[in-house]
């Protein structure tokens, strides 16, 4: 059989985004029904997903699925191992390996998190990665370790004025998007400076909150995308890992300390499309909090320390008339959290023509996942395959 | 819950154990390899430059500078909560090839920054510090 030559999404779903805890539905159901919904835009049958990849602490693992789907064959189920939200584009990566060498030929990428089954994601996401070194000192959780990598960032001399712009972005684009937990909030400079401190130089408005959801985006070969869709969204390349020349879990002792370890996923990026920063119409970042996709931007090649402060305006930053628009459905902070799956997401959405934050023309999408982690990830996806 | 990278039971098998018994006798102990002198922070069990399985311990002043620092206004952590809002920081080892350790900071905050010159305090167990003997930091006091 005649090996793919590229892969292609070819439907998403996600569920809404529930306050925490407050799913009416168990995880495993948000996933089954986030899952048949990207099945119906596929115009295929649920049933016939052979592939299941998630990434982070996800509970549901593909022989959980092939039951409810009644799938046929399962021949691939894999998570990315380590980095959490870092692996979010990675989970991608690898349905690109298991579609282009043949292992499967419909892959479901996927992250669910309801409460009520895998209690809180801040907990789980940090499981074993916070020893006895953070917690004997009153750290232990994300928003204290990524505060002081953000003080780094600031002292590094990114001005505060580039974290504030994309918050502000993220709740524009929210505010045109109805799913959007963070639809009603008008984010003004003063009610970002005036919001409450969570962990200095962290306030509310910098941090994202977690909520229950699931999303799924179904990929296969391009080839097969063609018979199923008239609006294929191309995979142009996928990468992950992580550059030292210190990199992984080390306490707070890596190095480059303040870099997003997506320096040479980018590069192998960047080499395999002949693209670059200028070909990119729009990029979905995760958020967790908003210091690491500054360094992601760095790292990404969209701006340097030194011109952050011009780059990264909320008037650069949002759609349809900045020339670098972020988040265009609010992502991570004013979307909802769902470990960064929701930006995967959004760049399929937008390249659709799909986004209620829509960017005039745009043909290619960059997805950034999970920056500052041990591990981390992009994908770059377009409306037209590779020439 | 799951398991850490460095866990290992009994405790005294640890790879970072020296350091923890360490700070119980008041020394600041930092893993350095005995093949090549090459500073090993945190603590692991092969010496990435040279390959050597035999990593030693040697003293270290408890001063350093502060790398970054954060202060916490949430209760994230339950046996902190009473002392919320609270500053940890990140201290850098001059004395370590630059080793950064996390503690809490204690005393007058004014003029703590990136770049500020800390000591450490040695303190013993508490529930609060999971049994473990810890160090504080807090700002150098200029000599006058
Ligand atoms: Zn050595």
């Amino acid at each position: 059989m005649k090996r793919p030559t590229g892969v292609a999404a070819v439907g998403y779903g996600a569920t809404p985004y529930y306050r925490r805890g407050q799913s009416p539905h168990a995880e495993r159901k948000l996933l089954l029904m986030a899952i048949d919904e990207a099945a119906t835009m596929a115009g295929i049958d649920a049933a016939e997903i052979d592939g299941f990849v998630s990434y982070g602490a996800d509970l549901e693992d593909g022989p959980r699925l092939t039951g409810p789907l009644g799938t046929k064959e399962l021949r691939w189920s894999s998570l990315v191992w380590g980095g959490g939200g870092g692996g979010s584009s990675a989970a991608i990566a690898q349905a690109e390996a298991a579609i282009l060498s043949g292992q499967a030929e419909t892959v479901v990428v996927y992250r669910a998190t309801a409460e009520s089954t895998s209690g809180r994601l801040s907990s789980a996401v940090i499981q074993g990665v916070f020893g006895i070194q953070y917690r004997a000192h009153g750290i232990d959780s994300p928003a204290q370790a990524l505060g002081l990598r953000t003080q780094r960032i600031l002292a590094n001399g990114v001005p505060p004025s580039a974290l504030r712009a994309i918050a502000r972005a993220s709740y524009f684009h929210a505010g045109n998007t109805p799913h959007a937990v963070g639809r009603d909030v008008d984010l003004t400079d003063e009610l970002y400076e005036g919001s409450r401190r969570i962990v200095d130089p962290i306030r509310l408005y910098d941090s994202s909150r977690e909520n229950d959801a699931a999303a799924a985006i179904i990929f296969t070969s391009a080839e097969r995308a063609a018979d199923l869709t008239e609006k294929p969204i191309h995979l142009l390349a996928s990468a992950y890992g992580a550059q030292g020349p210190r990199w992984g879990e080390l306490d707070e002792n890596h190095e480059p300390y303040t870099a997003s370890s997506q320096a040479s996923a980018a590069r192998r990026m960047w080499d395999r499309t002949g693209l670059g920063p200028d070909d990119v119409d729009a990029v979905q970042l995760y958020v967790n909090f908003t210091g690491p996709p500054v360094s992601a931007l760095v790292d990404l090649g969209f701006c340097t320390v030194e011109d952050a402060g011009e780059v990264l305006t909320y008037e650069n930053l949002v759609a349809p008339t900045g020339a670098l628009p972020i988040n265009t459905s609010g992502g991570d902070l004013a979307e909802g959290f769902l470990h960064g799956m929701g930006n995967a997401v959004e760049a399929v959405r937008l390249l659709r023509g799909e986004s209620y934050n829509p960017v005039p023309d745009a043909k290619v999408c960059l997805v950034s996942g999970g920056p500052i982690s041990e591990l981390s990830s992009v994908s770059l996806f377009g409306t037209e395959p590779l020439g | 819950m799951a398991n850490e990278r460095d866990e290992v039971h009994p405790f005294e098998g640890r790879v970072d154990f020296p350091y923890w018994d360490g700070l119980g006798r008041d020394e600041l102990l930092v893993q350095r390899c005995t093949g090549c002198a090459r500073w090993s922070w945190p603590a692991d069990w092969r010496c990435p430059r040279c390959g050597s399985y035999d990593l030693g311990w040697e003293p270290v002043e408890p001063r350093g500078v502060v790398y970054s620092w954060v202060r916490t206004h949430l209760a994230f952590v339950p046996a902190y909560a009473e002392l919320v809002p609270y500053v940890n920081v990140l201290v850098e080892l001059p004395g370590a090839d630059g080793a950064r350790l996390m503690g809490l900071f204690t005393g007058p905050e004014e003029g703590l920054e990136v770049g500020s010159v800390v000591t450490g305090t040695f303190q013993a167990p508490s529930a609060r510090t999971l049994d473990l003997s810890v160090l504080t930091w807090s700002l150098e006091v200029a000599a006058a």
